[in-house]
């Protein structure tokens, strides 16, 4: 596709603060944090910052910049996707850098996602929240009077149909959880470093909300992360190789502001992403060595994985199964413990960690990586995804 | 039981009035093409037409869908848990969460529910389903998402 916009931009900086669940920092701190980081590790300084895409919620990009010392904010936009949002971030960093509206494009999360429901007793009180955006009207009107309050009661709407539709097994996402695990184990920053997750302890937890049990739900955690977007041109001329953009799409379920209303309770955002995503970059799903799939629920990457083309409706199981998505599998998927095991950050943690791929210094590595896809999910099934390359 | 009942705004608001005012379920029904839609809308997503009204329904639906909670954040249901919420899809075609006082093990997609309404306050109405006799409704059994999307 002859364009001015796929591969023509690059992430060439990347950073993270440690994820914890309770932390002594305020949620502001984390964010500056993993930002100065970013920017550090790109090789610029605050004032080479032009473009900033923030947090949905928790600090605006006025206070972001002031406090980082960027003297001349050019373009910024608020992404409103619950965990989409990052991800699809890179899409419109993108398009501000090739459109000439800003050169150097700072796109941050970070939150207290632990600490803002269960603080340590010492620290330091905060009235920071996260904008709720579209879902909050739906899920205060329509689905918390029922009962339904968290992600997973909503999700479980959908799953319930999924799990009937094709008679999938009990047990049917227990290697995600266990991969992701398994990962994690070997990510120095992850928060379940050092609890392994046997397949015993999985079927022994409880259920959530069917189906999903404990360990299908991912890690409530304080922690920030931040990537530096730049054109691939400028990029060549910075510390690192250059991470390239190669194509990036979002979706959104119709309608996307409400779940039972739709025509098929599985087509999601990223059904609608994925064929966008992979036209843009030019490259075919079996192209991909390295997968950081969202993964607040495993059974909602399981239904990803079917929408990117990995398997048939219904067939995600058997793709996840016989160490396919482990290290040393053909489709590694989430090499740094995902949301499940490494820390949740609204899958920029997986940008991140897509980005340490390409430049071959992930904690674990894939032998060659070249191309990798990350994907966003969020609020009621709004989807994102990045396709990200080596630079040729 | 309950320990949130929200007051809602705008035309969320003015659907749960005309359910207290009739006692029973009422749908946004669009003046211009007749069709049922569900939460209320503006527009109407087929004709565009900005009439509408709300009508009472027959309340017969069949479960689309379920959900099974173990945990609520929420007092009052975490001491009825594990308890279930029905995705009902009522026979005029608009879908919507109902409570029920059917026992877990006994819901199945497919199976055939009425709805009532209970008036939590005079801003907010709760929609219950009991279970209704009658064979199982088919046209929302799963084969739809069969087919690849």
């Amino acid at each position: 596709m002859d364009n001015d916009l796929w591969g023509t931009t690059a992430i060439v900086g990347v950073g993270e603060t440690d994820y914890v669940r309770g932390s002594d920092r305020h949620v502001c701190d984390l964010i500056l944090d993993a930002a100065m980081e970013a920017i550090t590790d790109a090789g610029l300084k605050p004032a080479d910052i032009n473009g900033i895409i923030p947090p949905p919620g928790y600090m605006s990009t006025e206070e972001i910049a002031a406090h980082l010392g960027v003297p001349d904010v050019a373009y910024h936009v608020s992404v409103l996707m619950g965990g989409a949002s990052p991800t699809a971030s890179l899409q419109t960093a993108a398009m501000a850098i090739a459109g000439g509206l800003a050169d150097n494009v700072l796109v941050c999360m970070g939150w207290n996602g632990y600490s803002a429901l269960r603080p340590k007793p010492d620290a330091r009180p905060t009235k920071r929240v996260m904008n709720l955006g579209p879902m909050g009207e739906t899920v205060r009107n329509h689905y918390a009077p029922y009962g339904l309050m968290s992600a997973a009661q909503h999700y479980s709407l959908y799953l319930r149909r999924y799990v009937e539709t094709f008679d999938i097994a009990e047990d049917a996402a227990a290697a995600v959880a266990i991969a992701c695990r398994n990962h994690a184990q070997q990510n120095s920053k992850a928060v379940m470093r050092g609890t392994p997750l046997s397949r015993a302890d999985y079927d022994a937890a409880p259920f959530i909300a069917e189906p999903l049990r404990k360990f299908d739900c991912c890690v409530e955690t304080d922690c920030a992360t931040a990537v530096v977007m730049t054109s691939l041109e400028r990029a060549r001329d910075l510390v690192h190789s250059p991470v390239v953009y190669l194509g990036g799409a979002e979706g959104h379920p119709e309608p996307a502001d409400e779940i039972a209303n739709r025509a098929n309770l599985l087509e999601l955002g990223i059904h609608r992403a994925a064929p966008r995503a992979f036209a843009r970059a030019g490259v075919s799903p079996h192209d991909i060595d390295v997968l950081e799939i969202y993964d607040c629920f495993t059974y909602v990457v399981l239904l990803q994985l079917e929408a990117l083309g990995y398997a048939e409706p219904g067939g995600a199981p058997a793709f996840v199964a016989d160490g396919n998505i482990e290290l040393g599998g053909r489709f590694p998927v989430n090499t740094h413990g995902g949301l499940l095991s490494q820390g949740h950050c609204w899958g920029l943690n997986h940008v991140v960690e897509a980005s340490r791929q390409l430049r071959g210094t992930a904690d674990a590595q894939v032998a060659d990586a070249e191309l990798a896809l990350v994907t966003g999910y969020g609020d009621l099934g709004d989807g994102s995804i990045a396709i990200l390359g080596r630079d040729r | 039981m309950r320990t949130y009942v929200p007051t809602p705004e705008w035309i969320v608001l003015d659907w749960h009035h005309a359910c207290v005012a009739a006692g029973l379920l009422c749908i946004q029904r669009c003046s211009g093409c007749g069709r049922w839609r569900h939460p209320p809308r503006r527009f109407c997503p087929t004709c565009q037409s900005d009439g509408a009204s709300f009508e009472p329904v027959t309340g017969s639906g069949s479960v689309l869908s379920f959900a099974v909670s173990h945990r609520s954040l929420d007092p009052g249901w975490q001491a009825l848990a594990p308890y279930a919420t029905l995705l009902i899809e009522l026979d005029e075609g608009p879908r919507l969460l109902a409570a029920t006082t059917s026992p877990l093990g006994e819901i199945e997609i497919g199976q055939r529910f009425v709805v009532r309404t209970e008036a939590l306050s005079e801003n907010f109405v709760l929609v219950w389903a009991d279970p209704a006799t009658g064979p199982r409704n088919d046209t929302v059994d799963i084969t739809s998402e069969r087919q690849p999307s």
